[in-house]
């Protein structure tokens, strides 16, 4: 099992755990409002309200801490969120083709962002309802294909009504709202990080690395979910118990990061792909890489956004730009067993 | 999503330099053998040469900006229709032209039209928005009526030839003219108040519309008027005309505008950006205009403009930019004036500028 | 360890299966045999815990299998099925270390005890050196193999498979045949498999079950019952064994 090619794969897979961090720092310096590496130095070591020395503006403080920051951070939290999400829904409905938003989760959140403007008005934020809202779509799921199934084929025929209902939903409450109103809800809708603050990781932050360390630790526990129903059960694995913790630590991660930055689609569908690519399909390492890996493409992607120019492309189209080509290209590669 | 905001998909075709060109032309001169006295072929802001017969009696309007300019040229009872946004959720319309509330709608939130509703109606010519391009066309066809899918894309020139427009239409023409001297006489008198001051004393404004902080037009006509200037100027194509851009918060902080104007044509319980939320905002504790709390609502675009609010708010804003030059202004009086001008309504603006919460920024 | 079952009934749609008593016993390889659709399969799911089972019906060691958490159910018996279909294209030793997880708590890794066992289990079916390799590298016959190796790394002292002959080509069915029969000898496993080729079944098997519409018509060693009337009823048909150099051969 061992061998020059697994020393590479070693090496390659330790960069990749390191490249969310390394991508971090040098991020910080990458922006519309242009701030030197000597500015930036000066800001990192010197937190407090000090005078800045000459050359460096005291907006520059503002602009690296509650902007650069905040948006930096959540988007770390994001990538790996989604991509360690369709990880898991991957080994657990045994179907590489699954993403973080097949039990609902996408239709769940907007419904919950657009009853909250409605009704809530401006002074509550839409995350809270939100992610309520997701919450209750994957509980429908769960709930409607009922205590015997939760076989994998009927999980997912649910999650598409759930979808569909959502949606149908969701059209209604478009149609009656006023059209102002509707402009909030289909920028949030979007998919961005433009508008990420400190308030938004308060609370998202936490609930994503709880999820996230659950799932990493569960990752070898994913090679024997995606064997099918019996095979797992008679290698002594409560089928039922684990898939619904696993449905349930998805959904958190997910609803926790759609519910602030609205839907950055693709990511946990072709992050994981390109994992199993590279590594193989052991999700002792498939898991805390997609992690890794998803944070950094978010990271990446948003250094193109914010350093290319002053407009504001919403992260979920750049993801889907970038998605597709790649999803055509890993069509072509696989052609004998699925990764 | 069906909803589509016309304002940010405003699109402004390259030729329009040119269409209005013709416009005026078309104004002084009847076009030769397609004009005669009972009907008179108009191009809209598609470019489509509609016949239209004149003065029309039954009129049918779906674009909200044409409605108010209908009300105002004084023909509001030959309306047999609206829309779905101006009757259901334009607070300022329900002040200037109560008796719309027993129009029908004809048009539904999605912007699709009602077209049995229509053949009962009758109308003799039908108003549309220019955004939905096959709309104008395919109703056209289909119930051969005339279609002219017009809005002013955010110039005041095109405002101001619309209404003329709307008048040789109607028939109403001395009304409209008397409309657009009074809309070019109290421009003139800014602009020659504002004439003096130098580039630099210009404030530059930061405007934050269609319900987010970071999307702004990077052009809009009332606050160069008034002697300001967008700090948005400039980064889209000006043939582009007002177009909304959403752009990066730290580029704000990098403008540094002086004065930040909100979007407040909204209701206050459907606004998601307030001024107290950008005062308190610390992302932008940097800027200039957060510092010296610099920070207001202005009206902004509520489904195209409203000809007499967005003339007001020209005043409104050059009393704002510049309040030593306009010091012996009563804003309150002289927006009053503009809405009796257009709707012969008393205290619209006082009216408005309370629905809107303006009283503590409004400067008087 | 043996099995004993007792008055076993499962039903689904318009089909009933009924078994009286049985017995499987240690160090032996058991067949189960009979035509399609006699309940084969489902009573190997049945012994397995695959279907749901009433109490009072299976017994392992004495211990009424039914109450038996999951994980107890593991130690005691591995299941090899017949057909494998993965999405995910796992490395063979990984594949085989999925055995191991009755052993492994759900938010554990595996220990190197858990590899060492993997290891030698796939070392016994002939695999030893195939651990590197993708599980769709390898041909059916080496699959089925990865198969056995997965329950072996179970450690249970029963394994219960499922036509594990089928599609392979006479030299490799020898060889897995042989397999099974040095798990019973070498290793005092309880093996029950179902088989469809009636030589096969005689040359390998201490016993052999006989099934037909969800019922036992007989049981017991090869040399007692393999005869040609059991045959006749139970297939319906005329079949003559032959003994040719201590081996029976059927013709039909």
């Amino acid at each position: 099992m061992s061998g020059p090619s697994d020393k590479k794969k070693r090496a390659l897979a330790l960069a990749l755990l390191i490249l969310p961090l390394v991508a971090f720092v040098v991020s910080l310096g990458i922006g519309t409002y242009p701030v030197s590496p000597r500015a930036l130095v000066w800001v990192l070591t010197h937190p407090g309200a000090s005078a800045p020395p000459e050359g460096v503006s005291p907006a520059v403080r503002d602009v690296i801490f509650k902007i650069r920051l905040p948006r930096l951070i959540l988007g770390l939290a994001v990538g790996a969120a989604l991509s360690i999400s369709g990880a898991a829904l991957q080994a657990l409905f045994k179907n590489p083709l699954v993403n973080e938003y097949i039990l609902g989760i996408s239709s769940g959140s907007a419904v919950g962002a657009a009853l909250s403007l409605v009704f809530l008005g401006r002074g509550f934020p839409p995350q809270v309802a939100s992610f309520v809202f997701a919450v209750i779509a994957v509980g429908a799921v769960l709930l409607i294909s009922g205590k015997a199934e939760t076989h994998s084929i009927s999980l997912l025929l649910t999650g598409i009504i759930v979808t569909a209902f959502f949606s149908a939903l969701l059209s209604l409450i478009e149609f009656f709202a006023s059209p102002y109103v509707l402009q909030a809800l289909f920028f949030w809708l979007m998919g961005s990080l433009s508008l990420a603050s400190w308030k938004d990781l308060y609370i998202s932050v936490p609930l994503i690395a709880l999820g996230l360390v659950f799932l990493v630790m569960l990752r070898w526990r994913f090679n024997v979910l995606s064997m099918s129903e019996e095979e797992a059960k008679s290698l002594g694995v409560n089928v039922r118990r684990e898939k619904i913790l696993v449905i349930a630590a998805a959904t958190l991660v997910t609803s926790a990061a759609t519910s602030v930055v609205g839907i950055i689609g693709w990511l946990g569908f072709i992050v994981p792909h390109l994992v199993r690519l590279m590594f193989g399909a052991d999700n002792r390492r498939v898991v805390p890489l997609s992690a890794a890996l998803g944070a950094s493409v978010v990271i990446i992607a948003d250094d193109l956004i914010r350093g290319l120019s002053s407009f504001e492309i919403p992260i979920g189209i750049f993801t889907s730009i970038i998605g597709i080509p790649v999803f055509i290209l890993l069509l072509k590669k696989a052609r004998k067993v699925w990764l | 999503m069906s909803f589509r905001d016309p304002r940010a998909d405003s699109r402004r075709t390259p030729g329009v330099p040119v269409l209005l060109a013709f416009f005026s032309l078309a104004a002084a001169v009847r076009l030769p053998a397609a004009a005669t006295a009972q009907s008179l072929t108009v191009r809209d802001s598609l470019r489509r040469a509609v016949e239209v017969p004149v003065p029309a009696q039954r009129i049918l309007s779906l674009q909200p900006e044409i409605t108010r300019i209908i009300v105002a040229l004084g023909a509001g009872e030959r309306l047999v229709g609206l829309d779905y946004f101006i009757r259901e959720n334009d607070h300022l319309f329900s002040m200037i032209f109560p008796a719309g509330e027993r129009l029908p709608v004809v048009s539904k939130p999605d912007e699709s039209v009602n077209r049995e509703l229509v053949v009962r109606l009758k109308p003799d010519v039908i108003f549309s928005s220019p955004t939905e391009q096959q709309v104008p066309d395919s109703v056209q066809r289909s119930l051969g009526i005339p279609v002219l899918a017009m809005a002013s894309m955010g110039r005041f020139e095109s405002l101001l030839e619309e209404i003329e427009l709307v008048g040789k239409v109607t028939g109403r023409t001395e009304r409209a003219s008397g409309l657009t001297a009074y809309f070019r006489q109290k421009l003139a008198g800014v602009a020659e108040a504002v004439l003096s001051v130098d580039a630099a004393s210009r404030p530059r404004v930061y405007l934050a519309f269609w319900s987010s902080l970071i999307r702004t037009p990077v052009s809009y006509e009332p606050v160069d008027r008034s002697g300001g200037t967008n700090v948005a100027d400039g980064m889209l194509p000006s043939y582009l005309g007002t177009i909304g851009a959403v752009i990066n918060l730290e580029q704000i902080i990098l403008w540094d505008p002086d004065i930040i104007l909100i979007q407040g044509s909204y209701l206050p319980r459907d606004r998601s950006v307030t001024v107290e939320g950008v005062l308190e905002d610390s992302r932008l504790g940097s800027v200039k205009a957060v510092r010296n709390r610099r920070v207001y609502y202005t009206f902004g675009f509520w489904y195209w403009w409203d000809p007499a609010c967005v003339l007001a708010e020209t005043l409104y804003l050059a009393k704002l930019f510049h309040p030593a030059k306009f010091a012996a202004v009563d804003i309150e009086a002289e927006g009053n004036a503009v809405f009796e001008k257009f709707y012969g309504t008393k205290n619209v603006f006082a009216a408005l500028t309370g629905a809107l919460d303006f009283h503590e920024w409004t400067v008087r | 360890m043996n099995i004993r079952v007792r008055n076993l009934a499962f039903a689904y749609e318009d089909f009933s299966l009924r078994v009286g008593e049985l017995r499987f016993e240690a160090a032996r390889v058991t067949s189960i045999v009979g035509p399609n659709g006699a309940g084969k399969t489902t009573f190997l799911k049945c012994l397995g815990g695959i279907l749901p089972v009433p109490r009072n019906c299976v017994f392992v060691d004495g211990r009424d299998f039914a109450t038996l958490k999951g994980r107890e159910k593991a130690r005691l018996l591995g299941y090899v099925p017949q057909e494998h279909d993965s999405a995910f294209n796992y490395q063979v030793m990984d594949f085989v270390l999925m055995g191991r997880a009755s052993y492994i708590s759900p938010f554990a890794l595996p220990s190197r005890e858990d590899a060492r066992a993997a290891e030698e289990a796939l070392d016994f079916v002939g695999l030893g050196r195939y651990g590197a390799r993708a599980i769709s590298e390898l041909s059916s016959g080496e699959r089925r193999l990865a198969l056995i190796a997965r329950s072996l790394a179970q450690e249970s002292a029963i394994l219960l498979m499922d036509e594990p002959t089928t599609f392979l080509d006479p030299r490799h069915e020898t060889e897995l045949l042989n397999l099974v029969r040095k798990l019973a000898r070498e290793k005092q496993k309880t093996i029950v498999v179902t088989l469809h080729g009636l030589e096969m079944a005689v040359q390998y098997s201490d016993e052999m079950v006989f099934m037909k519409g969800g019922e036992v018509v007989a049981s017991g060693p090869p040399g007692d019952i393999f005869k040609e009337p059991l045959l006749e009823s139970v297939y319906g048909m005329k079949i003559r064994i032959f003994d040719f150099e201590g081996r029976k051969i059927i013709i039909r």
